[in-house]
């Protein structure tokens, strides 16, 4: 099944990504509902954000690595509750989860979770997310957020 | 300058202070703060990684001492935080706007104040050894208490007890208002020589006796320990091995405390209880005036005020020369002082952790 996907509209109030040369693949798939990880093409280690891999010396920077496609699935690892609203734009949103996610090829990200589930249904570390790609075609950019699923 | 006994031509070299992890950047009068007091100094420039900033301008002057460049080093480090936050307010935001860099990873996403990241850390924790809210608590009135005897501190007078913590607004869950730090307007400066000049000062000089760093990121930047550690490994290795002590000769220490967790973590860390046992340890009350580990004496920045590491470095330098009014720790000999500071990257926390030994004696 895919991954849930959903747009919008209305006009963007709140920080807006910040796209370089080192991550602008990285949001390219979000665009095309692909979230992407760094990946050692010799090991198969997986990065997020672009790195060095550990495992061994690859010189010149990172020249053996590639983008992959992660499985957009993973666990919360920590997260946290927002009852404040610290920038304006978060205003109408408080209270959200703001949640670190531990892919199920290792790395972390972080995000918001989306979705049906309310603040009162993330219970602890380790219930099981699923990437939500959030479409602003406005804006020009898609965010990654995460939405909990069974397991 | 004048508690040193100093004229202004004694100084060599100066250096600023300053968080340069956040959206640092100033232009005022103490951004060439050398040039208003009209120092002759031949050197001047900024040091400073968030809320490490003492420990290393330390190590930086040092080099310049023992190279001979300068016989006296002036650090200083100033913050209008409170009233910058005060104006911001008036446009719907709340925090330290003025103070977070723009484009890091989570903003979009609502990872907006410190405390939208560092709470992961208490999170974690919890999760991992069951620590509770209730026990962090036990933190913010510790040094509140250490506050209410310290009539500089901004929540002198002002006592606080685990209810008022867990009565307190979430701001972020699982942290409340009282888990966080005070945001501040205000200035330390403080002057470093060699020990052999010092002997000459009017008053009590305070010694070096060790110094310490640790990188979070050494291994790799999203390293999933940083979550419930930090970075103290290396910085108390080296800073004890130069001091030649051991933990049980530090008399009091003041701990870099943004939020109560990060004071459980060096406690754990530094080895004052076994990782995982902090939450229990500062709950019986070992922290607190009394306690068998005095921490943050003058209130830190939790209940004090908030500028930086030079919180805790300023009140070291009180208790080692006894001028700590009612929270005196008695025949205090040596204090541990330490930073931490660094920058958010996606989402890994980037931060370094640094620790001072500070003596009454050479």
């Amino acid at each position: 099944m895919a991954p849930r996907s959903i747009t919008i509209t209305t006009e963007w109030k709140k920080p807006v990504p910040n796209v370089d040369h080192d991550n602008e693949v990285f949001w390219e798939g979000l665009k095309q509902h692909k979230l992407m990880l760094w990946t050692c093409k010799t090991c198969g280690a997986r990065y997020w954000p672009k790195a060095y891999c550990q495992n061994h010396d690859n010189e010149p920077f990172a020249d053996d690595c590639e983008w992959r496609e992660s499985s957009g699935r993973g666990r919360i690892f920590a997260f946290n509750i927002h009852e404040w609203a610290f920038q304006p734009g978060f205003k109408d949103e408080v209270p959200y989860v703001y949640a670190l996610v531990e892919l199920d090829e290792g790395p972390l990200i972080s995000s918001q979770l989306v979705g049906d589930n309310q603040p009162s249904d993330v219970h602890n570390v380790g219930q099981r997310v699923e990437v939500v790609y959030e479409d602003h075609p406005n804006e020009g950019f898609t965010l990654p957020k995460f939405q909990i699923v069974s397991d | 300058m004048i508690d040193a006994g100093l004229k202004r031509t004694d100084i060599g070299g100066a250096i600023d202070l300053r968080r340069t992890g956040g959206a640092g950047d100033r232009a005022n009068y103490t951004d060439a703060y050398s040039r208003v007091l009209g120092l002759r100094n031949c050197f001047y420039f900024t040091v400073g990684r968030g809320g490490a900033l003492a420990g290393l301008g330390m190590a930086a002057a040092m080099s310049f001492l023992d190279r001979g460049i300068a016989k006296y080093v002036v650090l200083m480090g100033a913050v209008t935080d409170w009233s910058q936050t005060q104006q911001i307010r008036k446009k719907g935001y709340r925090g330290m706007a003025n103070r977070e860099k723009a484009g890091y990873w989570g903003k979009p996403l609502g990872d907006i104040q410190a405390a939208s990241h560092h709470s992961w850390m208490a999170a974690r924790h919890m999760a991992t050894y069951g620590t509770t809210s209730a026990q962090l608590g036990a933190i913010a009135v510790a040094q509140r208490s250490w506050a209410c005897l310290n009539p500089e501190a901004k929540m002198y007078g002002r006592p606080i007890t685990i209810d008022d913590h867990q009565n307190s607004p979430i701001v972020i869950n699982p942290y409340h208002l009282l888990d966080m730090s005070q945001i501040s307007d205000g200035g330390i400066a403080f002057i470093l020589t060699t020990a052999d000049r010092a002997k000459d000062s009017p008053r009590a000089p305070v010694y070096v006796l060790g110094q310490g760093f640790g990188e979070v990121s050494a291994d790799l930047w999203w390293e999933k320990k940083n979550f419930t550690h930090m970075a103290v490994a290396t910085a108390k290795e080296q800073a004890f091995g130069q001091a030649d002590v051991t933990l049980s000769d530090v008399d009091c220490a003041q701990l870099y405390d943004c939020f109560t967790a990060e004071v459980l973590f060096q406690i754990e860390d530094y080895g004052w209880c076994k990782k995982g046992e902090g939450g229990p340890f500062v709950a019986a009350g070992n922290i607190g005036p009394g306690g068998t580990v005095p921490i943050n004496t003058s209130g830190g920045l939790l209940s004090c005020y908030h500028l930086g590491d030079l919180t805790g470095l300023a009140e070291s330098v009180r208790q080692l020369r006894g001028e700590a009014g009612e929270r005196q720790i008695q025949d205090c000999d040596i204090v541990m002082t330490t930073g931490h500071g660094g920058e958010l990257v996606s989402p890994g926390m980037c931060s370094i952790h640094t620790c001072t030994l500070l003596g009454r004696h050479g």
